[in-house]
């Protein structure tokens, strides 16, 4: 029976630890994107050395035009998901604003009208998408799982599932020079990818709109209670999305000289893989367009080196899958392992 | 105390850590079947981290655990419910949308001999338990249809009917009425009787009083002694829960109130959880709001800080407002912050600047676009002031301690600089030392002329600081105190039965 009657001594603010704790953070964390540039700059030496083409600057614009599409589709997703959403309509939007464009060119629109009208085709749907999860306040997945149908079909009805092929067409050849013209040897598309990664970024990191869609992502509650007007943000982040579409609508028109009126079901699987596989959390608050880009390179990559290795394309979504949940597991498993090596260090000094 | 028989259970050296706090520390203490040992210490001192070492929700970090004499570890959960080892913790575990009789063999359902679930002798056992306990309710009645007070009694129910070799009741009185505290206790004695050894979480002196034979004490994780009851002293006890200078310990301020800053008529909720509500609050005043959980306490809170739809009239140095949201609060000059920190309050996996650089979301932009440096400048100057203790503005605030994190959740409030500021259990779940803090920097909002609106469950802490105290119950005030000379028991009273006692129990 002891009775110890000292005066406490206030447990100390805890610096060091927490210091040591940052650093060991910081050293960690420089390197989050480490895995997935490792296993792109395997797959690229890989390719330059058993497929010579691979490195010339016709492939490498090659795999940058392929995938301005997934670019620009990936880039919308990375809004909703760091906001803590999830958009299923991306990829049917994507054939529904193809179509608009693909209809306006067949009905011989000036090119300036026909440029617009995929943007506000886009831009409708992303607007409608917000209002009735914003302030009707339906759940997001059934509002975007119900327009991934109805836009799907929308693109079928229009044509009667017949693609539109627009060469030709009085409006279309702006188009298809910004698709496929180039300054110099550096290919005009690859300017405008560019010059939207660089605007996305800066959204995100320098405008108070980037910064109440992580805090909206990370805890919504806590956003809302400080002031932060979410239903807004939410619908923003959809005109975001819909002019991301929109976008992808018109190169991919004017990379395909025509309309799909077939959505392809594996799109919206790749954008959202690649968001991913870029490290940004599916669960929100966490992420950002370097990643991105990095996921759809990667993709594209692989992809590349799959038809130059002359691998079935079959075996595309067996690939993307796989990379999908190692890139993913092994940031859950180093995420644990931080925590775990804390743990034990902890343990030891206490 | 040499006993030739070993106790139930017996921790030797036992210390947690979390990251930032050090939970316990070489904790030793002996449970004896038949006895009920009350462990008692202020808030935080880590006595729910040692229930939950004892019941396997956490692994202590060193020390060991011996069971009848036999060295243990205990894995998990379902590992001390195996040992005879069952909790009844201060929050609810039951399964709302399931009946009281399945709640009751939640996870261990007797079973025909056909292997499918024997629900006559479910229903039967259920109504024995209930019975035994005098509960009045059916089996059937679906849990969520109860009322908070029988939830509890139906959890209560649950442990008793496993045969439970240690019961763990963790602050299990802190949301009962009088009369169902008096059959809790009376339960406990009967189990001890009958061999069980019991573990009382606690800090109302009457119960401990009443039913335990022994009481250790913690203090900021430390075991401070172990001292047999009802021989010592109350004065004794509590010099070893506390062991410091009241008065030290909430801080002072200098400062006579001045004219009102907040005036509520009438505030209300459609749902009846908060019932109508006048009062005010002066420059230069803490009002202090006390309540069981459930009373409407919170709910005011909400209610001010937006977060909730509420009716009624609202003045804000003397202007009529309007909050039907949380943007018109903060542009009213309320500051809000809400109780429950990790789910409500902070971003965790972002920035610690980023987390504080909310306080001035909207006036630090030009057309949009942040002013990244002299945000980077405020909040440097905001963590200084408000005595965040980071490694640097970048980590992510979940890293740091839990006192931490709530320094930058008052100090962003503090920072926007309102006339009322409406704290939510400002120190919940952080450190003895954090909390200090917590008490100056409030001491210093008020004296610089803010008024606080302070609800909080720890009644030390209303009486330390406040300069008035109203009582909720039920969902309305039941009390208007003078903080002056007022002591927990005259609170409690109010608040667990709604109207003052002459005598406290």
């Amino acid at each position: 029976m002891t009775l110890l009657d000292k005066d406490p001594v206030l447990p100390a603010e805890p610096t060091p630890a927490d210091a040591a704790r940052t650093r060991r953070r910081l050293r960690l964390s420089l390197g989050r994107y480490t895995g997935v540039v490792v296993a792109l700059a395997a797959v690229c030496v890989y390719l330059a050395l058993t497929q010579p083409i691979f490195l010339s600057w016709g492939n490498i614009t090659n795999i940058v035009a392929s995938n301005s599409v997934m670019l620009l589709l990936a880039l919308g997703a990375t809004f909703v998901i760091i906001s803590g959403g999830i958009d299923l309509s991306s990829a049917s939007a994507l054939s529904a604003t193809g179509m608009v464009l693909g209809l306006a060119l067949q009905a011989g629109v000036p090119a300036w009208v026909a440029i617009a009208s995929p943007i506000l085709a886009g831009l409708v749907i992303g607007l409608v998408q917000g209002v009735l999860i914003s302030y009707v306040k339906i759940s997001m997945i059934v509002v975007t799982l119900g327009f991934m149908s109805i836009l799907a079909s929308f693109a079928l009805i229009v044509n009667s599932g017949a693609t539109i092929s627009v060469y030709g067409t009085p409006g279309f050849e702006p188009i298809y020079e910004f698709v496929n013209g180039s300054v110099g040897p550096v290919p005009l598309l690859m300017i405008f990818d560019a010059v939207v990664i660089l605007a996305a970024a800066f959204v995100l990191r320098y405008t108070t709109f980037g910064r109440s869609l992580f805090a909206m992502g990370s805890n919504p509650e806590a956003a809302r209670l400080n002031g932060i007007n979410t239903a807004m943000v939410v619908l923003f982040v959809f005109l975001i999305a819909g002019l991301a579409a929109g976008l992808a609508g018109m190169v991919s028109v004017g990379r395909l000289t025509g309309a799909a009126a077939a959505s392809d079901p594996t799109v919206l699987m790749t954008a959202i893989a690649a968001v991913l596989i870029g490290g940004t959390a599916f669960t929100g608050g966490e992420g950002g367009v370097l990643g991105t880009v990095i996921g759809v390179l990667f993709l594209g990559v692989i992809q590349n080196g799959m038809t130059l290795s002359e691998i079935p394309a079959f075996w595309q979504g067996t690939v993307n899958g796989t990379i999908l949940i190692l890139a993913v597991g092994i940031a859950v498993l180093r995420d644990r392992g931080i925590r775990l090596r804390r743990k034990a260090i902890t343990t030891k000094v206490g | 105390m040499t006993d030739s028989t070993a106790p139930f259970i017996r921790l030797t050296g036992i210390s947690k850590s979390f990251p930032g706090v050090r939970a316990l520390d070489n904790v030793s203490l002996d449970i004896n079947a038949g006895e009920v040992h009350s462990l008692t210490g202020e808030n935080g001192s880590g006595k729910s981290t040692l229930a939950k070492i004892v019941n396997g929700s956490h692994q202590p970090d060193a020390g060991t655990i011996e069971i009848d004499g036999v060295p243990m570890v205990i894995t998990k959960p379902s590992r001390a419910l195996e040992l005879g080892i069952v909790s009844i913790s201060q929050e609810l575990t039951l399964a709302p949308s399931l009946s009281v009789a399945e709640n009751i063999f939640l996870g261990r359902m007797p079973q025909t001999r056909w292997g499918t679930v024997d629900w006559d002798r479910c229903v039967r056992d259920t109504q024995a338990v209930l019975d035994d306990l005098r509960v009045h309710v059916s089996p059937h009645t679906m849990v969520r249809d109860l009322s908070l007070e029988l939830q509890q009694e139906v959890e209560i129910a649950r442990a008793i009917s496993t045969k439970a070799r240690l019961l763990i009741l963790d602050e299990a009185t802190s949301s009962l009425s009088e009369a169902a505290t008096d059959r809790l206790l009376e339960i406990v004695e009967e189990q001890r009787d009958r061999g069980t050894g019991v573990l009382m979480i606690s800090h109302r002196m009457p119960e401990l009083y009443r039913s335990c034979s022994v009481a250790s004490v913690l203090r900021d994780g430390r075991l401070m002694g172990t001292v047999p009851l009802p021989e010592t002293p109350e004065g004794d006890l509590v010099r070893l829960m506390v062991g410091r200078d009241l008065d030290d310990y909430f801080g002072t301020r200098d400062v006579t109130p001045d004219t009102v800053a907040l005036k509520v008529t009438d505030l209300h909720t459609l749902d009846g959880a908060l019932l109508p509500t006048s009062f005010e609050v002066r420059r230069g005043e803490i009002l202090g709001v006390a309540g069981l959980v459930g009373s409407g306490k919170a709910e005011l809170g909400m209610a001010l800080g937006g977060a909730i739809p509420a009716e009624g009239s609202i003045e804000v140095a003397g202007r009529k407002v309007t909050i039907t949201n949380p943007r018109q609060a903060i542009g009213s000059g309320i500051g809000y912050v809400p109780d429950d920190r990790k789910g409500q309050a902070i971003l965790p996996n972002r920035s610690v600047a980023e987390n504080f650089a909310l306080a001035w979301r909207g006036t630090l932009s030009k057309l949009g676009v942040l002013r990244i440096g002299q945000e980077a400048k405020l909040v440097r100057d905001g963590m200084t002031r408000y005595g965040v203790v980071a490694a640097n503005v970048n980590v992510k605030i979940s890293t740091l301690s839990g006192g931490n994190q709530q320094k930058v959740v008052l100090g962003r409030t503090f920072a926007r600089g309102c006339d009322v500021f409406v704290l939510s259990e400002p120190t919940r779940g952080i450190d003895v030392g954090s909390k200090s803090q917590v008490y100056a920097l409030l001491q210093e909002q008020v004296s610089a002329g803010a008024a606080v609106v302070l609800i909080s469950s720890e009644l030390p802490e209303i009486l330390g600081l406040a300069d008035r105290v109203i009582v909720f119950h039920r969902g309305s005030v039941h009390a208007e105190l003078d903080a002056e000379g007022l002591d927990e028991e005259t609170v409690a009273a109010v608040a667990v039965s709604g109207h003052p006692q002459t005598t406290a129990a």
